[in-house]
């Protein structure tokens, strides 16, 4: 069994290392994204305005297509989304100022989505991203329960943290913050193999061709609407969704409505379908949905997810996703995420740390344990070097630039790459330390000094948001900052050309499994 | 919720005070046997108290997920500030005891 934790984490630990960090990310989505596209402002508006905006809009400009989606602004994010399909051609779609009703010219950049994405797709084609990623979750999974099992002490230590130790630092460390937050890791590797299962495997191909990659994952809500009925030939006007609005808060008392479908808009068999907002509950209910008659306006269907086993993985997709966090419980599960993170670098810094007291006598390590760390440098502080690249991207290249946000990713993996070039030079012809402090050193600047840069290119943006009352920037601008001065500490660490961590390791070998 | 997360707190300190260890370590001299399971007894006692606070002042779904974020972060942060900071660990599970009454009567009168 410690055989089996041992190998399957230092193997897969990489790999979960990026899985765990993009997706902690994840959970500020919303919020990444509208740090990178600043110029969508948040307006406090009624969703009624704002679908009376959204209907106006495509009625001018999409007034022929077969259908509508529109996705209302919320707290976590202000965009009044319209997207439609054309009777000709491909899915479009645009952002509105949900106050003015007008297209907003706001840079090309995928924000948060590129982050949600990555954590489960890899950047690999469809499905291998997928698959990979579900076998990397696979291993966690088996590392958890092996890791549980190989814990003897794991009563008697819950309480157990002992700094300044070395080695024994290290394990206390990978120990408490694997048992401490065990229930976060369970729930979130079983349910990501429960989606997994339910998404990827059963998910039709047909879908993802018709909308790519990149539509903010429509998918998710889209099923009730997708009852797809041939257009009348007899032309209708569309009445208006706002009056719609009002029947959908006494069906639902308290919730909101998250996205609005409109089948064959202007035609005489139009129809208007209402999702609700996927914050308002914790379980995923694809399938919940009020439909009305779009030229009448009156209620037609209320269909409700009753199936048990849907309802079972949509408690647990939406326990993963937590949509339905508030921001204190947001914060926590993002902590948690962190949890996971570092269980995952503490453990892999621990396989090193102990095969290097072998040879910390000849002080030469051999080829292989050059290679894991190696490894180590480039898939953590190269990692954390490429996030901020991304950022630094973001306010940094031209805003109109041909393929801005492809240019966003490709800068994201160019310095990931110059990382691992790095991590390589240095681990092989001098020694791991100078790589971590080089690195993390870059990186805490990087960090630190991303407030400087948004205020020096976007600040008019953050002033206004904080003149609003919106926190959104400012937070992540100090989040930023806050992991800047973590790193920063971490660099400290490596200070100096004496291996202290060897030295002080050596005083706790007896105690180390 | 600010109930159950001192309840939570609070009944991981007696847990961690009920082991001779952390005891001689946090108070200083040793633990009889008799006291160590009185601290058992309130530590579980607190917790599943804590348990059914949630579940009383919230539907089960958000009852159950807030009561989980309650009692990890409550185990990170004692395990985390005990070896640097011993008695504010301390005083934090001191003061969280004298609020328990004060934040039971809000969620009462909630």
């Amino acid at each position: 069994m410690a055989w089996l934790h041992t190998w399957a984490g230092l193997v897969f630990g990489w790999l979960l290392f990026a899985i765990f960090l993009t997706g902690t990310l994840s959970y500020f989505k919303n919020e990444i994204s509208q740090w990178t596209q600043p110029e969508i402002v948040p307006h406090k508006v009624t969703a009624a305005d704002s679908v009376n905006r959204a209907q106006h809009w495509l009625q001018d400009n999409a007034g022929d297509a077969k259908r509508w989606f529109i996705i209302l602004p919320d707290e976590r994010s202000p965009q009044l989304g319209v997207s439609w399909i054309p009777a000709k051609g491909r899915f479009q779609d645009k952002t509105l100022d949900s106050l003015t009703g007008a297209p907003v010219q706001a840079r090309e950049s995928m924000g948060g989505e590129f982050f949600y994405r990555f954590h489960f797709q890899l950047q690999m084609p469809y499905p291998w991203g997928r698959w990979l990623a579900s076998i990397a979750a696979m291993v966690m999974f088996v590392a958890l329960i092996s890791g549980i099992i190989t814990h003897k002490k794991i009563f008697k230590e819950f309480f157990t943290f002992r700094p300044r130790k070395g080695q024994r630092t290290w394990l206390d460390g990978h120990n408490a913050v694997a048992v401490l937050v065990l229930p976060f890791h369970l729930m979130i590797t079983y349910s990501s193999l429960v989606i997994f299962m339910t998404m990827t495997m059963v998910m039709p191909v047909s879908i993802l061709t018709t909308y790519g990659t990149q539509t903010q994952a429509f998918f998710d809500d889209l099923f009730p609407a997708f009852k797809t009925t041939v257009p009348a030939a007899e032309r209708m006007p569309l009445a208006a969704i706002a009056p719609m609005l009002d029947i959908a808060a006494d069906k639902w008392p308290g919730s909101r409505i998250g996205l609005i479908t409109v089948n064959n808009p202007g035609s005489a068999n139009a129809s208007v379908t209402l999702a609700r907002h996927g914050a308002d509950q914790i379980p995923h209910e694809p399938g919940t949905a009020l439909m009305f008659d779009g030229v009448t306006g009156a209620l037609k269907e209320q269909s409700t997810m009753n199936a048990a086993s849907l309802l079972l993985a949509g408690g647990i997709y939406g326990l993963h996703m937590g949509h339905f966090a508030g921001p204190l419980l947001r914060w926590l599960y993002f902590l948690a995420g962190i949890g996971g993170t570092a269980m995952i670098a503490t453990g892999l810094v621990i396989w090193l740390g102990k095969r290097k007291l072998k040879h910390a006598r000849a002080g030469v390590l051999p080829f292989e344990l050059r290679l894991v760390e190696m490894l180590n440098v480039a898939s953590m502080s190269g990692l954390m070097l490429a996030v901020v690249s991304f950022f630094w991207a973001n306010r940094l290249l031209p805003v109109s630039l041909a393929g801005r946000s492809d240019w966003e990713v490709k800068v994201f993996f160019y310095v990931w790459g110059a990382a691992l070039l790095h991590a390589f030079v240095r681990v092989f012809f001098r020694d791991g330390r100078s790589a971590w402090r080089e690195q993390l050193c870059l990186a805490a600047f990087l960090y630190c000094t991303l407030p400087v840069l948004d205020m020096a290119t976007a600040g008019s943006y953050l002033w206004a948001s904080l003149k609003q009352g919106y926190m959104t920037l400012a937070a992540l601008d100090l989040t930023a900052l806050a992991t800047g001065i973590f790193l920063a500490w971490g660099a400290m660490r490596f200070r100096g050309e004496k291996n202290v961590v060897i030295a002080s390791t050596s005083s706790a070998l007896p105690e180390a499994r | 919720m600010l109930l159950a997360a001192l309840l939570c707190y609070v009944g991981f300190t007696a847990l961690c005070l009920s082991m001779s260890r952390h005891y001689a370590d946090l108070l200083g001299g040793s633990l009889s046997t008799g006291r160590s399971r009185g601290l058992k007894a309130i530590g579980w006692g607190a917790l599943l108290l804590s348990l059914w606070v949630a579940m009383a002042s919230l539907s089960i779904g958000q009852a159950l997920v807030q009561w989980f974020a309650a009692l990890m972060s409550s185990a990170v942060l004692l395990v985390f500030v005990m070896p640097y900071w011993p008695r504010l660990a301390l005083s934090l599970a001191g003061i969280g005891a004298l609020l328990v009454p004060v934040a039971a009567c809000l969620q009462l009168l909630a």
